[in-house]
């Protein structure tokens, strides 16, 4: 769920900057702080590892499509929070430079939406507190339950809220004339499905590591005193189970790896409109949540005001326009001329 | 072979990794190349990408020929640098449909019509639609412009100057050092998975788990390996790196003044201003 | 005060990664100043482990490692790394800047060398050993027996008493592999050399040590131990191809 540049608003874009970038700040303290700077190399060959590890396509049983990961959950739970949302940082960075996965100005936003909540939400609310517990009894096979418990959950919560994330932002941006409850209708379903892939796919790596070297995990080995904490972490971890069930409802099966590239823009056979069960003549007008969603928009109004369908130009315009940009392809040419002569002439 | 073979060997022969392996090695390639623009301070360009995109992202949805206008600064360093065009529309693949598809909405919820080509009314949804594909492919232009003109290495050396965290840098440069081992690695384990697997697709689900898990543990040796050989070349806590080419005055000059320029094109509608005054 | 003869000491060194499964036992053995040592043996005989201690990057459970009269110890790591240099088996670990120059700046600029100077040494280093073209080379865009090279160079670089080098000419072509030999035999400094490619050991090594199962089982003049096929072949090692010729017909 890789933003483009063009989807977001220059504001929102750096808002989610300035939010990424206190997370970033933060992290970077804390592991000066911690001590774990020593950890460089291991985090740098565990983000590459992540990378070419997002490109693996796993078959999912019974449905012969594949899933991926992303990775957000791995990282923390072998780096920390703090290690496993730097490392987060550079994948992204690295799949927007040079795979153009993602965008520049966007990065911000993809950091915030993929890499904090899987590394922070994630690791805080629900991998430490799964971990620590006494869920499924005591022992090995209990431990590997609360590691593939954590990594689902984790990855489905995460997934639904980087995905909610998603829709904030674009709208904010009044960058789709598509209402807000209808893209959050689209959305959310389709990441609960890529989320629970994603959070078997890491279970199992994470399960394997457990078995072989333990040690690598975070919180794999049973905390001091537990029970301490014991109350407040069975709450959290329901409201994150209610969270998935209450999802779950409207699980379907994707065909795509990506999901925001499926529910956008649907699969080749029927239509995007149809895909999304989307009629035009009634669809997203009429629901209270697009309702919602243009009151919120109103109250945004510091933002790029899209949401007027006349502006200023008319149609007494509209043929310099043409005539001006005819004159600008010309200049394309002349310069992609030009520009061949300067190189001759440098060389 | 010509290109469109070559396409069809490279989409058979090569697995995921390797094509990705093959994407990294060309901007490489691309960026080792010699013109005007690879000379210039890793921080101009930088700066100006940012500008020109922030710039491009800010055209009202509405203003299309205001916009188009902007597709000149990419096209004046496609060729001054001689890059090909085509490397960087097979990028567009992955950014593309994402924003077409979230501007397909636009037609069907904006349809009052804007203007009249001809008899043909178009309305706001299709021009805002437009505008939104073009700002996709204009800002990915031009960030690939930018990688493609400076080495990573140059680039952290301007993320360094902008004070970006030198834990983050290093931490940007080493992964992008292993990035390449990895994906190598994973690369030979696939080719290695699906020749004692034929027929299977992906991987199957017994082997979920250990396929990567066994990469993982491995590479856990190789970081301490890696550190290791960091500790015994004198290594404390900090990376040194070849400075920044110096910020010269042709620099700071090609920043402001295309900043300057972008910021004049977005203010006044060049291309209305041109047409206008052709037609007179 | 007596000048150090003795590069490298181990005495009565132990070592074992869990309790109970000894990788080493009561290990002795001394390097002397300027000598070329091979250390032979089967996979899992302790080579690797041995390197290590020297270089402290495991501490020995019992016994003394002594590095150029110093014992290791918290105070002396430093002084006693600055004096080796090691090249790991895995070139892709060592080279982890992006160029093959800063890469080999790495260690110079570590231990306080200013940049210029730092640059003029890169050349030189370079010059020496005859890869000037590899100075800007991204480290990942090098082909094997060039990464082997450019890992040779960064630890050059640092200006060693003593280079330890794990399997310098593992998986390299011929030709790549006759350059590291060479190279190698360049080389004034204490040397110490890992490999199962014995005939490099033999062309490179005035001494050789055999080792099994974590004992020194040999320890002499190269050429008496690689020709003595009884000894090789009763600790998993075969005799070098040139002394065996060809096996098959």
């Amino acid at each position: 769920m890789h933003m483009a540049d063009a989807l977001l608003a220059p504001a929102v874009a750096a808002t989610m900057y300035v939010a990424s970038g206190a997370a970033a700040g933060v992290s970077i303290h804390q592991l000066r702080k911690d001590d774990e700077q020593q950890k460089l190399p291991t985090m740098a060959v565990t983000a590459a590892l992540v990378f070419a590890g997002q490109m693996i396509n796993y078959t999912i049983p019974g449905t012969g499509s594949s899933g991926h990961m992303c990775g957000g959950m791995m990282l923390s739970a072998l780096l920390g929070p703090y290690g496993g949302f730097l490392s987060m940082i550079v994948i992204l960075a690295i799949q927007c430079l040079f795979f153009a996965d993602g965008g520049l100005m966007a990065l911000g936003a993809n950091v915030w939406n993929m890499a904090f909540y899987g590394c922070f939400v994630g690791y805080y609310l629900i991998w430490r507190p799964i971990m620590r517990s006494h869920w499924f009894g005591e022992g090995k096979g209990a431990q590997r339950a609360r590691v593939i418990a954590a990594s689902i959950i984790g990855c489905v919560v995460t997934l639904q809220l980087g995905a909610f994330s998603v829709v904030l932002e674009t709208s904010l941006s009044g960058i789709t004339d598509l209402p807000f409850g209808a893209f959050v209708a689209i959305m959310q379903p389709i990441h609960l499905a890529i989320g629970l892939i994603e959070g078997l796919i890491t279970a199992a790596v994470l399960c394997f590591v457990l078995e072989s070297r333990p040690e690598l995990l975070r919180d794999a080995q049973p905390a001091g005193d537990p029970s301490k904490h014991s109350l407040r972490n069975t709450i959290i971890v329901l409201a994150a189970v209610a969270l998935v069930v209450g999802g779950g409802l409207s699980l379907m099966a994707s065909s795509n790896p990506d999901g925001l590239e499926w529910a956008l823009f649907g699969n080749e056979e029927s239509g995007y409109a149809q895909n999304m069960g989307l009629d035009e003549e009634d669809f997203g007008v009429s629901s209270s949540a697009a309702d919602k969603a243009e009151s919120i928009q109103e109250k945004t109004s510091f933002l790029p005001d899209y949401s007027f369908a006349n502006s200023d130009s008319s149609a007494g315009t509209t043929v310099s326009g043409i005539v001006g940009a005819a004159l600008v392809a010309v200049v394309a040419l002349l310069i992609s001329f030009l520009g061949g002569f300067f190189r001759k002439k440098k060389k | 072979m010509d290109d469109a073979s070559l396409l069809w060997f490279n989409s058979k022969a090569m697995n995921k990794m390797e094509k990705a392996l093959h994407e990294l090695n060309e901007m490489d390639d691309l960026a080792a190349m010699d013109s005007p623009i690879h000379h210039l301070s890793p921080l101009a360009k930088l700066l100006t990408t940012i500008a020109y995109i922030i710039i491009t992202v800010s055209f009202h949805k509405y203003d299309l020929s205001g916009l188009m206008i902007m597709v000149l600064w990419p096209i004046l360093l496609f060729s001054m640098t001689g890059i090909p065009v085509r490397t960087c529309f097979y990028k567009l693949r992955i950014v593309l449909p994402l924003v077409m598809a979230v501007g397909l909405f636009n037609p069907f919820f904006d349809k009052a019509p804007m203007l009249m080509l001809g008899n043909v009314p178009v309305s706001g949804g299709v021009i805002s639609m437009v505008t939104l594909m073009l700002k996709g492919v204009f800002c990915l232009m031009a960030s690939f412009l930018l990688i493609a003109t400076t080495s990573i290495d140059a680039l952290c050396a301007a993320l360094r100057k902008l004070h970006v965290p030198g834990t983050l840098v290093t931490l940007l440069l080493l992964t992008y050092r292993y990035v390449g081992v990895m994906t190598e690695e994973l690369a030979i384990m696939t080719d290695a998975y699906h020749l004692r697997a034929p027929g299977q697709k992906g991987i199957h689900i017994s082997a979920w788990g250990s396929f990567l898990g066994q990469l993982l543990l491995r590479s856990m040796d190789r970081a301490q390996d890696l550190y290791n050989s960091m500790l015994l070349r004198g290594y404390h806590d900090h990376f040194h790196y070849v400075e920044m080419k110096p910020f010269r005055m042709k620099d700071a000059l090609y920043t402001l003044g295309w900043i300057a320029v972008f910021l004049l094109v977005r203010y006044v509608d060049v291309a209305q201003w041109m047409g206008s005054h052709v037609m007179r | 005060m007596m000048i150090e003869k003795k590069m490298i000491q181990l005495d009565k060194v132990s070592f074992s990664y869990e309790p109970g499964r000894p990788i080493l036992q009561d290990l002795s053995l001394h390097i002397h100043k300027g000598e070329s040592v091979g250390l032979i043996g089967a996979n899992g005989a302790g080579k690797s482990t041995i390197l290590k201690l020297m270089l402290g990057l495991l501490t020995a459970q019992s016994g003394t490692v002594r590095v150029d009269g110093l014992d290791m110890n918290k105070e002396n790591i430093a002084t006693i790394r600055r004096k080796l240099g090691f090249v790991l088996q895995n070139s892709d670990n060592q080279l982890f800047m992006p160029t093959v120059e800063e890469d080999m700046m790495f260690a110079p600029l570590n231990y306080g060398m200013d940049r210029e100077e730092a640059e003029k040494k890169v050349d030189r280093v370079l010059e020496q050993l005859n890869l000037t073209d590899l100075k800007y080379r991204h480290n990942h865009r090098i082909s094997g027996g060039e990464k082997r090279m450019a890992a040779i160079a960064t630890i050059l670089m640092m200006e060693p008493e003593a280079i330890l080098m794990d399997e310098p000419s593992a998986a390299l072509d011929p030709c790549n592999r006759r350059i590291v030999i060479d190279t190698i035999r360049g080389m004034d400094q204490t040397r110490l050399i890992t490999s199962h490619d014995l005939d490099m050991i033999l062309e490179t090594c005035e001494r050789v040590i055999l080792l099994d199962k974590g004992q020194i089982v040999a320890d002499g003049r190269t050429e008496e131990i690689l020709k003595d096929r009884e000894l090789l072949e009763a600790h998993r090692m075969e005799l070098p191809f040139c002394f065996a010729g060809p096996r098959y017909r």
